[in-house]
């Protein structure tokens, strides 16, 4: 079988998290890493001994000829990073939000189109083991017709020494439209297209309750009408505990389940025992899924897995379609459509 | 002289630039442009920079004669440790190597030491840390520190000096790493009689500004603590009482902790390989860093740099836990 050479671009603490599981990863080779700073491009090719560093990634992807370039810089540089690669005829793995404006997104998937190279965004979250339980279930008709997902994202913004109101360093989320905001979109337009499909009308509200701070806002909420399903989405900076909770109601059962929590997920089915009995079943049944996840979790970490659930299996499917010459695991038009919805969210006539 | 101070706006910050202008010298303290300026008792330019990010940071060093590099994450996930103490440190050196100035002091810690390896008595001598990324956030960017500060250093020909700092404590930060962990009531103390090597904010700034003024300091490294006559159990009871604390005071032998620490490991490696993770205090390296029972030599400091601490102890106690 043959080895995949791949080349990281930015060494910050995602692309530790891309380190770690390409190590996991037989067909993976990481021939090179970038990053502006020399300390941190050293301490990261010490640290996974990896041979060649550098500070400059033009001169690193010549001398390396990579097969894969994962860009794990902040937003605001993806879309030249990402440009000159696919201009050399290089594959593209990307980091969420792939570009800050759709109409840089669309030039880099004409430039994959003509040089026929992979153009990918990372949408691990559509791996996550929970997602993906869910996902089996509706396949199998368990879920019955799903008819609405409510995806809401809860992160304290303003808590001791947060990087997002930093006033001496701006956090690099600033730089995209919405704020820190606009670099969880992209999660939730990813969970929003997987279950109620391609929107066909959508409001938002925006709205900035943390009066001195530098973002533009710090609420979000929005309405999507899909093709399949309705989607309520959410972001709150002020909310709390903090949470990424995604609740799927069908006609026959709903799921609900927290993606930053051990991967467990509560059912509710429809029943045709008394709702005494019924209840107690659905609490043991809660019961023993909340001990499974928690002790899952406990073992995934002392074994050292990866944080992110999803991106092992995210990378694992991308190296795996290159060795096999196979279609990306994630098509170019699904993640058009996510960075489409991006878009949306963000567009003032569609606020209310 | 006039000494630019680079992280004069944290806890040890503040006294340095106290003690500088107590000898006399002119201070041009860099402080985060979102962050209060300390008020100091005499007058000091303020340069408003944060390393991480601030253009134009060559214009601090105009008319400097030498400088005092502070500034480090003392808090914070490892990333923001890193940037904060690494990727800063190499964005102010770089300015500097614009400059004339060729006077450098820099912070390290005891952490860039190979704990393990020691024995007996801990001096300027022994080892690094070869691998320091099983350690925590803290240790890596400490020894990535003075990695970045030592090749500068060559590249321009400075004339460095590298003071390393035990436990530097005092007012409001008298909690350290080398007391154990205080959990609910209980003050567990990994090896009770252990010697801490503690620095009192006060003495450890009079020792930096030693360190500036003198040519003896030059091309040399120090480690910089008051003495090792002070063991844990002391000063953790003297914490509690001070503070007055309700609390127990637990004993945990140390080589109790250590063995309990290699058995985890042993664990783990069976179980998951070289990968598997544990809690920071179950992991040997990282045990032995903080609680290691061994001396620490103040002779260097004594003989070539020709300093000893202007405050005993207690007299610290006193600053630390006294009224202002």
């Amino acid at each position: 079988m043959k080895s995949v050479k791949s080349v990281v671009i930015g060494c910050g603490a995602i692309a530790r998290e891309h380190l770690t599981a390409l190590k996991e990863i037989g067909d993976a080779e990481v021939v090179g890493i970038c990053d502006i700073s020399e300390a941190k491009a050293e301490a990261a090719a010490e640290r996974f001994a990896i041979k060649k560093w550098s500070t400059d990634y033009q001169r690193l992807l010549q001398e390396t000829r990579p097969n894969l370039v994962h860009i794990t810089t902040p937003p605001a540089t993806h879309f030249p990073i990402a440009r000159t690669c696919l201009a050399s005829g290089l594959n593209v793995l990307c980091e969420k939000p792939i570009t800050a404006e759709y109409q840089d997104f669309i030039k880099l998937k004409s430039l994959a189109a003509e040089n026929s190279c992979m153009l990918i965004e990372n949408h691990n979250i559509r791996f996550h083991s929970s997602i993906e339980r869910i996902q089996s279930l509706i396949n199998s008709g368990s879920f019955g017709e799903v008819l609405e997902v409510q995806i809401m994202v809860h992160v304290n913004l303003f808590g001791s020494g947060s990087p997002y109101v930093d006033e001496n360093v701006p956090h690099f989320g600033l730089a995209l439209r919405g704020g820190v905001i606009g670099d969880f979109l992209t999660h939730i337009a990813c969970l929003t297209h997987l279950f109620v499909g391609s929107p066909v009308d959508l409001r938002t509200i925006w709205a900035k309750r943390g009066g001195k701070s530098p973002l533009p806002a710090d609420e979000f909420r929005g309405l999507v009408k899909g093709e399949r399903a309705t989607a309520y989405v959410n972001f709150s900076g002020n909310a709390q505990p903090s949470g990424f909770w995604v609740r799927v109601v069908g006609t026959k059962m709903q799921a609900e389940t927290n993606l930053y929590e051990p991967p467990r997920i509560a059912f509710r089915r429809f029943r045709s025992q008394q709702v005494a009995v019924a209840s107690l079943i659905d609490g043991l049944a809660e019961g023993l899924d909340v001990i499974k996840g928690t002790t899952a979790a406990f073992w995934r970490k002392l074994a050292g897995t990866n944080r992110y659930d999803g991106l092992p299996q995210f990378l694992s499917r991308v190296y795996q379609a290159f060795v096999r010459e196979e279609a990306q695991p994630i098509p170019l038009d699904d993640i058009d459509a996510i960075a489409h919805l991006v878009d949306s969210f963000t567009k003032p006539e569609l606020k209310l | 002289m006039k000494v630019l101070v680079s992280g004069a706006g944290g806890f040890l910050g503040r006294d340095v630039v106290e003690r500088l202008l107590a000898r006399g010298h002119r201070v041009r303290a860099i402080v985060r442009p979102a962050s209060a300026s300390p008020k100091w008792h005499s007058d000091v330019e303020i340069f408003y920079a944060d390393l991480r990010n601030s253009e134009k940071l060559e214009s601090a060093f105009d008319g400097i004669d030498a400088v005092l590099h502070l500034a480090a994450a003392t808090s914070g996930n490892e990333d923001v440790q890193f940037s904060s103490s690494v990727v800063a440190t190499e964005r102010f050196l770089e300015a500097m190597a614009n400059s004339l100035v060729k006077r450098l002091v820099h912070v390290s810690s005891l952490v860039v030491y190979d704990w393990h390896r020691v024995n007996g008595i801990m001096s300027e001598n022994n080892s690094l840390l070869a691998n320091p990324y099983e350690m925590g956030g803290y240790t890596l960017a400490k020894v990535w520190q003075e990695r970045v500060v030592a090749k500068y250093a060559k590249a321009h020909s400075w004339d460095l000096t590298i003071m390393r700092p035990g436990f530097i404590w005092g007012r409001r930060h008298a909690e350290i790493a080398g007391m154990g962990r205080h959990v609910g009531r209980l003050y567990l103390m990994y090896g009770p009689w252990t010697r801490l090597p503690l620095s009192h904010v006060t003495n450890c700034a009079d020792c930096l500004v030693a360190a500036v003024e003198r040519p003896s300091a030059v091309g040399e490294i120090f480690n910089v603590i008051d003495s090792d006559d002070v063991r844990v159990w002391r000063y953790v009871r003297e914490y509690k009482n001070r503070t007055r604390q309700p609390g127990v005071l637990i004993p945990v032998p140390y080589r109790f902790g250590l063995a309990l620490a290699h058995l985890a490991r042993l664990v783990s490696r069976r179980l998951f390989g070289a990968k598997g993770q544990l809690p920071s205090l179950l992991i040997p390296s990282r045990y032995e860093s903080q609680f290691k029972p061994i001396r620490f030599s103040t002779r260097k400091l004594r003989e070539k740099l020709a300093w000893s601490p202007p405050l005993s102890f207690d007299a610290c106690l006193d600053l630390t836990y006294g009224q202002q």
